[in-house]
């Protein structure tokens, strides 16, 4: 199958690192994937294509924004591909009724936006695929659609040198109240125990311009005097390219996800991604939903209370977690590769009615 | 004929005032016209419709990506009007391979995100029958329609001879002009041009009273520029301090006429792009409804086609000073050429004119 996924393509957020993924899984696999555009060389391990007439099926994974689907863009693609060729992958959990999480994280402000949003998709396809086993709209079909990569573990040919006890990567985009509320307090109960904590990713230390016209101040919380009493470097965000790398400095990484993606059990990226860095990864999930995806070890590498002591345990005891990480990665390579993700995606994309 | 008009609507910029004047032409030739989009009170005096199936052919007027509408309505446009019936008039050259001339092109991906070749395939993906408002297009597959005209009935102030418009002009019947020169516009891509004419005429400043210049991008550079490393739109403070050169901000497009009209020269500047595509633009034709003398810094070639051969006295080239001393000094023998010149455009390039055209290309 010839598959062409259209995204805005960022160097350092989104789901590039998954486009790059399907690309050498696909190949691996005998089906054709690229990403729409033309070639660039930061992008240099992605396939690149217009030819949107060669293509089964285009897959549009749309996230926050729609303005990069823009009216010059779209009519090639509309007129080229039939509807039913078309698919949306939500990544963000966008297509769904307005939802607000503890008076917080929200996926639209209103049901204006929604409705507008939701249009926007109705009017590229019927089918729109979700990034999670559990979707709430019957039209919505899940998917986890992000998976890892075993090839991109970094060996131990490769072992980093650590600087950080703590690395913590991500965009600052709705995760300041789980970060102000549950990590930084246990941060300041340990804090003279543990070596250099960095925070890598944009806004942490304040919001972009623009953020209060478009109502998203809340989204961009920081609290820049509290980082310097905790002594928090902050890096700015990596690309694509360098994200396993950077996170690999780190002797332990937490992953943070915001309360929305959390209450819709949305995967991302940095759910495996993670695991394919040299560290011991920590995920800020639910005990269950983290034994789901990464198997019974997986429970042992959840943040769910206890933050600081736990966090202590691991870094005193990094052989023994070290084990429970190499339980996890056999896991997600037997249950969550990129392979797996191909094959689940050409199943979804043929029951789309279009190619048998 | 029922036309669609598919446009970003702006009181500052684009189209507003030629949009105007279609649906105004064209109502006055029997014909329906309306903007695509829901009714805003701030274009009270333009229909709108989302009617799609009513119309009979939908015409994009692009300058800009968001001259599109967004889905779900491009879907419904594209979906529901075939696509020989839709009609495309780039307006800024998009539609041609990447053009650079000085600081200008056709492309700019750092500003807009889409690369030369997005615009040509996005349009084309659109229509076939795309349309430029040149008298020569680069590529075969365009066709020339100058779309932009000029209303006699919006000339600020008419006279029945050239004598008594040098006399209103000169102070003599009419009060003092406020303004020496006045030049409406963005500084988009034009301050080679206006640091070129500013230059030139620095040697009679004293003699010309205010010059003001209105649209953004006059007072300072603009951080985004910066930031982008967009050239273009740079400006001079000291040169424009030196000659005492004030900047405002831009007026709505229909004030435009009236500001024009403040001063006794209003020059006509085309971005280099333009200039080299040879595209006219509402301005074009709008600075002779002003109450002013038009300075037409323009290509020869442009000047005798739209304005007409006695026009080519309104273009300076190289001896700007001359020019308008020599104006002063002859306002009668200049205001003859205006006047004819407004009677040429009345004749060749009225909206009425103009609608027509469209009619002819659209039905063949």
């Amino acid at each position: 199958m010839k598959i062409l996924f259209v995204m805005d393509r960022r160097l350092n957020a989104g789901s590039i690192q998954a486009i790059a993924s399907y690309v050498r899984a696909g190949d691996k696999l005998g089906h054709t994937i690229a990403l729409y555009g033309t070639p660039e060389p930061t992008f240099s391990n992605v396939r690149f294509s217009t030819d949107l007439g060669t293509f089964d099926y285009v897959v549009f994974i749309i996230e926050f924004g729609l303005s990069w689907m823009s009216g010059l863009r779209m009519p090639r693609i509309l007129t080229a591909v039939p509807r039913e060729h078309r698919v949306v992958v939500d990544a963000d959990g966008m297509y769904n009724q307005v939802i607000c999480v503890d008076g917080y994280d929200r996926n639209h402000r209103n049901e204006r936006e929604r409705s507008r949003w939701v249009a926007h998709c109705d009017s590229l396809t019927d089918k729109i695929l979700q990034p999670t086993l559990h979707p709430r709209e019957p039209k919505v079909v899940g998917l986890p659609f992000y998976g890892y990569d075993p090839e991109s573990q970094l060996g131990i040919v490769h072992r980093t040198r650590k600087r950080f006890d703590i690395v913590h990567l991500a965009h600052n985009w709705w995760r300041w109240r789980q970060v102000s509320e549950c990590l930084l307090p246990a941060f300041e109960r340990i804090r003279s125990q543990l070596d250099g904590i960095c925070f890598v990713g944009s806004w942490w230390d304040t919001a972009p311009a623009g953020a209060q016209e478009q109502h998203l101040e809340t989204a961009f919380g920081t609290d820049r005097e509290r980082f310097r009493q905790l002594r928090i470097q902050v890096k700015p965000p990596v690309p694509y390219t360098e994200v396993i790398r950077a996170m690999s400095e780190g002797r332990v990484n937490i992953m943070t996800q915001r309360p929305l993606f959390r209450y819709l059990k949305l995967f991302t990226s940095k759910y495996f991604e993670i695991f394919s860095a040299d560290t011991i990864p920590l995920v800020l999930l639910d005990p269950n939903h983290a034994e789901l995806v990464y198997g019974p070890a997986g429970r042992e590498l959840a943040l769910h209370e206890e933050i600081g002591a736990k966090l202590l345990d691991v870094l005193e005891h990094p052989t023994i977690y070290h084990e429970l990480v190499q339980e996890v990665r056999h896991h997600l390579a037997e249950h969550h590769s990129y392979q797996v993700r191909v094959h689940e995606l050409v199943t979804a994309l043929r029951q789309n009615g279009g190619l048998n | 004929m029922n036309l669609l008009l598919v446009a970003k609507l702006d009181r500052y910029a684009r189209a507003i005032n030629t949009i105007t004047q279609y649906v105004r032409a064209g109502k006055d030739l029997g014909h329906n016209v309306s903007v695509f989009g829901e009714w805003r009170s701030e274009f009270s005096w333009l229909p709108h419709s989302l009617e799609i199936g009513a119309f009979d052919f939908a015409v994009f007027v692009i300058y800009e990506t968001d001259d599109f509408p967004e889905l779900p309505h491009l879907a419904r446009l594209l979906d529901d009007i075939p696509r020989e019936r839709r009609v495309i008039v780039d307006c800024c050259g998009r539609y041609n391979d990447t053009v650079q001339v000085e600081h200008d092109s056709n492309h700019f991906q750092k500003l807009d995100g889409h690369h030369g070749w997005e615009w040509i395939e996005g349009l084309r993906a659109v229509s076939d029958n795309i349309l430029q408002p040149t008298l020569r297009p680069l590529r075969g597959d365009v066709r020339p329609f100058r779309f932009h005209g000029y209303d006699p009935t919006a000339v600020a102030r008419s006279y029945s001879s050239a004598g008594e418009a040098a006399s209103a002009w000169s102070g003599a019947t009419n009060g003092v002009k406020p303004c020496g020169v006045a030049y409406l516009g963005s500084n988009w891509q034009r301050w080679t041009q206006m640091r070129r004419f500013l230059e030139a005429i620095e040697p009679i400043r004293d003699k010309l009273g205010t010059i003001r210049l209105a649209g953004w991008g006059w007072d300072q550079r603009p951080d985004w520029a910066s930031e982008l490393g967009v050239s273009g739109v740079d400006v001079d403070t000291t040169l424009l301090g030196r000659l005492r050169v004030e900047t405002t901000p831009g007026v709505t497009f229909d004030n435009a006429i009236s500001f024009m009209s403040q001063a006794h020269f209003s020059p006509i500047f085309h971005r280099p792009l333009f200039n080299y595509l040879c595209f006219v633009t509402n301005r074009t034709f709008e600075t002779f409804c002003a109450d002013t003398i038009p300075l037409l810094i323009l290509p020869d070639q442009l000047i005798e086609s739209i304005y007409g051969p006695e026009a080519r006295l309104l273009a300076p080239h190289e001896d700007l000073a001359w020019k308008l001393d020599d104006i002063m000094r002859h306002p009668e023998m200049y205001w003859d050429v205006v006047l004819k010149t407004r009677r040429h455009l009345a004749q060749h390039h009225s909206y009425r004119k103009r609608f027509q055209e469209l009619v002819t290309i659209l039905e063949s």
